[in-house]
């Protein structure tokens, strides 16, 4: 039984905070919250571009793929110390689309695909809801049809987050009509200059943009279908295993915490430290330790990994509890900001930016996203507790 | 890093778990809480010849010298199996000596079984050691203690008290015969199964005073470490068994003609008393290894206090709620947990002064 990182992972965790250090520009936070979801501004496409030249874009790719095939627990220490630090995380097309080609593609489609994700050529948004398939992805509609040597793709997909800027979709699409609908989807490349592709912005609450996406007899190649006919959806339970550390983790709630702490210890009240007031302290000190509380479940997760095992009920905790505490520091936030805390980003005298109403009004996105919170308490109970489906 | 028991200590609990599933069950249980005792004198003398109160104590007395964490391991797997709470309190007060006098003459009866010592710290209203009233006096060759302690568990059974007094502005450790003149017990009927007194000490002739180097608060906080960490063990135990229990107990009883384990409202709330139990675990051992290495760096054993014992209870709670009438009846082993998890945690890990500290630290240290 030992908590301490080995001296190997110490020494990691050392490097990639030497590496933030160097990297990451005390405005990149605010350009990332500006940005939104319109693509990477100048300081996040420096800081990528100084991952790649570190080696560091593939950290879980195996090596020969160019990757650092770090393991479980060194890819959780990244990941915790990225987000702590504010600075924008790996995007999807490396964290989730590249290790499922890597996993299913056939060698063709590595050699075409793989160089320019590695070389940051490529962006993936990825293509799995739809208007009638949300959380039940098996119901999806999208189809395509082979004609000679290319797909015709008919459909329309929502929450289609970076459509607008990314290069390619990563799209789930129906190719076995005839077959049960969990085995007829398939995975398919899509790029967003094809004709017939089209893309309308969804703008969310908290001031995000995303998109409906829409295929009208959009043409790609045959060999744009990745992996094996009909198990699409088996890929993309896949891609979110991939996901697993991510999805967990407590280091964007670390950083909005300190922030919020750090303010508590600045700011009167009442002509009083805003620190004196004991139900100020208690709500901090709670989440503290509900922080620790998550950053154990995500440790559980990368042990899980690194042993070998498919942590599905340890990721789905740490998913459930992770997504419900940012929801509890966000309104502990606004609450300790009083009327302050409802100043837009934009106000000059918005405290902490503005970030802990932005962070109220995405919070609930956390428990819905990424596979509703309804859906991973039933994983923990059919894969953690052998509880019976029927 | 491996935050997951060691070959050897899972060994370890798999051979408590083969004993106490032998020796334990809820009828047992039943008899043992109207003893005086607490416990069967047979049970007793199995867990000392097994070496389990001995095995962290030095190899100089007859101990195993194991490590804390290998006496939490232990400890955790006793909760689990529901040991007596005066036999779990035999291995703490062990440990607790050991930590702080590993040369005391009472470590070797104690670890053999023969001796018992029973940790006296709190008093009626204060729990901070600066407010304890009870004294140390007498001339250097002739020690005496004086004062009151409360709530001491095991104080009638255990021939010696560990009892925590003050010698001018210090807290200090004396050892006490429990027969010796001017020493009166008040018994008192409590829950969770352990046996408690009021204390008082009226010049009572003074055994041994634990010296340290280090001052008595060193002392006093090593006693309070040690306590903790065993503690946060049986917590993690008990909270184990209750999930188990819930989750054997839902998958096999029927209503409206199904498991009730079908329904998504009773899947999710085992779903969430699984994931409490996950970080709890976490939580406790990673307190527990840091105590026991002496690295704690920011407060890991403060938070698992603040977080392991609500999550001990809010399990049994959900227990009790999922288990419906069946698990309220008196020979149910739950409640023997849900009497342990309150307990256990108005003595070893009350949360508001946990939260105190985490508060304090947050805001009120230098940055």
């Amino acid at each position: 039984m030992d908590y301490e990182l080995t001296v190997g992972e110490a020494a990691w965790r050392d490097e990639v905070r030497a590496f933030i250090r160097e990297n990451v520009d005390p405005g990149l936070a605010s350009e990332t919250r500006l940005k939104g979801n319109e693509g990477r501004g100048p300081l996040a496409l420096r800081f990528h571009r100084a991952l790649r030249d570190a080696g560091w874009w593939g950290i879980a790719w195996p090596k020969e793929y160019g990757g650092l095939e770090k393991s479980a627990v060194e890819q959780w220490i990244f990941i915790d110390e990225i987000e702590s630090a504010g600075a924008p995380m790996l995007p999807l097309t490396v964290t989730s689309v590249a290790p499922t080609i890597m996993r299913v593609g056939d060698e063709q489609q590595k050699r075409e695909w793989l160089p320019r994700i590695n070389a940051g050529e490529i962006d993936f948004a990825l293509g799995y809801s739809e208007p009638e398939a949300g959380t039940d992805m098996a119901s999806l509609r999208t189809h395509a049809v082979l004609d000679g040597d290319e797909w015709v793709v008919n459909g329309q997909k929502m929450w289609n987050t970076m459509a607008h800027t990314a290069t390619h979709n990563w799209l789930a699409v129906r190719t076995e009509p005839d077959a049960p609908k969990h085995k007829g989807i398939s995975m398919m490349i899509v790029p967003m200059d094809a004709p017939g592709v089209s893309v309308q912005p969804i703008w969310v609450w908290p001031g995000l943009r995303t998109n409906a996406l829409f295929l009208d007899n959009v043409r790609v190649p045959r060999n744009y279908l990745v992996g094996e006919r009909g198990a699409g959806f088996y890929y993309a339970a896949m891609a979110l295993n991939f996901e697993r550390l991510a999805i967990g983790s407590v280091g964007m709630g670390r950083r909005m915490f300190r922030n919020l702490v750090q303010l508590v210890r600045e700011r009167e009240v009442d002509g009083r430290p805003l620190k004196d007031e004991p139900w100020v302290r208690d709500r901090l000190a709670r989440l503290q330790v509900d922080l620790e509380a998550g950053r154990m479940l995500g440790l559980e997760t990368a042990w899980a990994l690194e042993q070998g095992r498919m942590p599905a009920a340890e990721s789905s905790m740490a998913k459930v509890f992770v997504s419900e505490l940012v929801q509890r520091i966000a309104d502990a936030g606004c609450e300790i900001l009083g009327l302050d805390g409802q100043l837009h980003p934009e106000e000059p005298s918005a405290l902490v930016e503005g970030r802990m109403q932005w962070l109220y009004r995405i919070a609930p996105m956390l428990a819905f996203g990424g596979g509703t919170n309804e859906v991973q308490r039933d994983i923990i109970g059919f894969l953690g507790y052998g509880l019976p489906r029927k | 890093m491996r935050p997951e028991p060691s070959t050897e200590q899972r060994e370890l609990q798999a051979a408590a778990r083969e004993v106490l599933s032998r020796e334990v069950d809820p009828d047992k249980l039943l008899r043992w809480e109207s003893d005086a005792t607490g416990f069967d004198p047979a049970l007793g003398r199995t867990v000392a010849d097994l070496g389990w109160i001995a095995l962290g104590l030095p190899a100089a007395a007859g101990g195993g010298g194991a490590d804390l964490v290998d006496v939490a391991s232990l400890v955790e797997e006793c909760a689990r199996g529901l040991l007596p709470r005066p036999l779990l309190g035999a291995i703490r007060s062990a440990n607790v000596l050991a930590a702080i006098a590993p040369d005391d003459p009472l470590l070797g009866p104690i670890g053999r079984g023969e001796s018992r010592l029973a940790v006296a710290i709190d008093e009626i209203r204060d729990r901070d050691p600066g407010r304890f009233s009870t004294r140390l006096g007498g001339s250097p060759a002739a020690r005496i203690v004086s004062g009151g302690k409360a709530y001491v568990p095991d104080a009638a059974e255990a021939e010696f008290h560990l009892v925590a007094s003050r010698a001018a502005s210090q807290p200090v450790f004396v050892v006490v015969d429990r027969r010796s003149a001017g020493v009166s017990l008040q018994p008192l009927r409590t829950f969770g199964g352990d046996r408690q007194a009021h204390v008082h000490y009226r010049d009572a002739a003074v055994v041994r005073e634990i010296a340290s180097a280090r001052g008595g608060a060193d002392v006093l906080d090593r006693v309070w470490r040690v306590q903790t960490a065993l503690a946060l063990a049986e917590m993690t135990g008990g909270m184990g068994a209750v999930l188990d229990m819930t989750v054997e107990y839902v998958k096999q009883r029927e209503q409206f003609g199904q498991k009730i384990a079908i329904f998504q409202a009773v899947r999710h709330q085992v779903a969430d008393m699984g994931t409490t139990h996950t970080a709890a675990r976490h939580l406790a051992w990673q307190a527990i290894t840091r105590i026991a290495s002496g690295r704690e760096r920011d407060m890991e054993m403060t938070s698992a206090v603040a977080w392991v014992g609500q999550a001990f209870k809010r399990i049994c709670w959900a227990a009790h709620h999922l288990h419906g009438g069946a698990g309220f009846v008196v020979e149910h082993r739950l409640r023997f947990h849900s009497e342990r998890a309150q307990s256990l945690c108005v003595r070893y890990t009350p949360e508001a002064p946990a939260l105190r500290e985490i508060a304090a630290a947050l805001l009120d240290a230098p940055v």
